[in-house]
């Protein structure tokens, strides 16, 4: 354990990032844009109903250790969430049997009204290129889910660089 | 399908709006990609997936030709389109499903509960729907299932229901002048709101001048500015030609009105256009109108009354010169003859 543990929200590539079931107004992408871990008054909302599906694509391969997820008004807070990894084409249809779910996590009222860290199966988040978060229900069964904050810790995966900050040389 | 209602049937005029839809999504951005898939036959098939190779779509097209029959079956096949869309290679492509219905909806697309889930479905995994009705496919009376179905679909005002009745205007160019192409072709969608009834009921002959005012404003603009300048000129005229005339006394408030009347009945007609075209705009130009009508009113009438003191005095003169005039040409014409 000598690694250091770090916010991954830095290695996010933003441009891929999608949340599905969010309202126009509160996107996944407010909440996230500033790569790390939000603290304006920008939250994330679902539409038709209280799930959210959210892709956090990194530019690099990660091990994730824990998550944290945070929201004003607890009512409203995810309970219920499933964690996938590296499936970029996932939507609502392929998580309703669970098949490809590799972790099932009940949060707590203290954990979502402090943003505290959950620790994850850390040997299952050892190379992941997209984490798929589903968020199944909340805590007071409201019709609309909240999330003012997210944020994921682990480490950046060693031999795998971040290229995505290298500009095209001019050639003369 | 192969009804003549539309010109010239209608198989053809939708495989031509197909054509006009595929070539308009592909050319406003790079990456765009279009699939086509038919929904009757013996059961919803994809023809062709992802492309923006238009001669593929021609062949399905060409192809789907022979196939025409069957029941459309709408809530499998949107399920089909969608499994279709899921799999496109560039996830940032944003998902919309554009459904052309033109017979009466069967079965579980008749079922309005059913249908609603389906659309809160849709939105809920982020695919936009567009219904393109037309034929038997326009639900009759108020209700209509299809557009429950995009009432319920619709995040941000992205999905839309379009019902073409059958007419001597081409399909595809309603949809081209319809909320759904708008976004693709530059137009914001706002714009369109009001004008998509319009076009859907005369095409662009609904229009005010005969030009769609949001695909070319500063047209519209020059063309109602010409307008305006041409009411403003024959308003001034009405009043010209009030000031002379009132010299015949009694008479000329009426003839003043007439004048005024005329003005504000030719420009009616454009007024009536405009505030189905921009209702904003309209209100102005009849405020305008009326306030010139006033005017007009209120000078002739000022006059009249600054005249009445010397009516009397100015008809004997008149008549005098009328006299002298009618001597001279009298005379005038003695002397040609001699």
């Amino acid at each position: 354990m000598a690694e250091s543990e770090v916010s991954l929200l830095e290695y996010l590539d933003l441009s891929q990032l999608t949340c599905l079931n969010e309202t126009q107004d509160h996107t996944f992408k407010a909440i996230v844009a500033d790569k790390k871990k939000n603290t304006g008054s920008a939250y994330l909302e679902s539409d038709a109903d209280e799930q959210l599906l959210l892709t956090l694509p990194f530019n690099q391969t990660v091990k994730i250790r824990s998550i944290a997820i945070q929201s004003s008004n607890v009512e409203q807070a995810p309970r219920k969430i499933r964690l996938v990894t590296n499936r970029p084409a996932l939507n609502f249809d392929d998580l309703e049997d669970g098949g490809a779910v590799l972790q099932e996590i009940e949060l707590s009222e203290e954990d979502v009204r402090e943003g505290r860290k959950v620790p994850l199966r850390f040997v299952k988040f050892q190379s992941v290129n997209s984490l798929h978060v589903f968020v199944v229900s909340n805590q007071g069964d409201e019709d609309q889910t909240r999330i003012d904050a997210i944020d994921v810790f682990g480490m950046p995966l060693q031999g795998t660089r971040d290229v995505s900050g290298l500009k095209k040389v001019e050639d003369d | 399908m192969r009804n003549g209602d539309y010109h010239p049937n209608r198989f053809q005029a939708q495989s031509d709006a197909v054509t006009t839809l595929f070539q308009t999504k592909v050319d406003s951005n790079p990456e765009n990609t279009v699939g086509f898939m038919t929904m009757a036959g013996k059961g919803p098939e994809v023809l062709v997936t992802h492309t923006k190779d238009l001669g593929q779509i021609l062949s399905a097209i060409h192809s789907s030709q022979d196939k025409i029959g069957g029941v459309a079956d709408i809530p499998t096949a949107i399920a089909v389109a969608q499994l279709a869309l899921k799999h496109r290679s560039n996830k940032n492509l944003r998902q919309r499903i554009v459904v052309f219905v033109a017979s009466p909806l069967q079965g579980q697309g008749a079922d309005e509960k059913y249908m609603v889930r389906l659309a809160k479905k849709l939105k809920k995994n982020n695919v936009a729907i567009d219904f393109i009705a037309f034929g038997d496919g326009i639900e009759e009376g108020e209700h209509s299932i299809l557009k429950t179905f995009v009432e319920n679909a619709n995040s941000g005002d992205n999905c839309h229901y379009l019902a073409v009745p059958p007419g001597p205007h081409l399909l595809s160019d309603i949809i081209l002048n319809s909320p759904i192409l708008a976004g693709d072709r530059g137009i914001p969608e706002e714009a369109m709101g009001d004008i998509a009834s319009g076009a859907a009921a005369g095409g662009a002959g609904g229009f005010e001048f005969g030009v769609d005012p949001s695909l070319d404003p500063e047209l519209a603009m020059a063309l109602r500015m010409s307008m305006e300048e041409e009411q403003a000129r024959q308003a001034a005229a009405a009043q010209a030609s009030g000031a002379p005339s009132s010299s015949g006394a009694a008479s000329t408030p009426a003839l003043a009105a007439a004048a005024a009347a005329a003005t504000s009945s030719t420009s009616a007609p454009p007024t009536g256009a405009a505030q189905a075209a921009a209702g904003a705009a309209a209100a102005e130009d009849e405020e305008d109108e009326e306030a010139m009508l006033q005017k007009a009113l209120a000078m002739s009438q000022g006059q009249d009354v600054e005249m009445a003191d010397h009516q009397g005095g100015q008809e004997e003169s008149e008549e005098d010169e009328i006299k002298r005039a009618i001597e001279m040409s009298m005379k005038g014409n003695d002397q040609q003859q001699q």
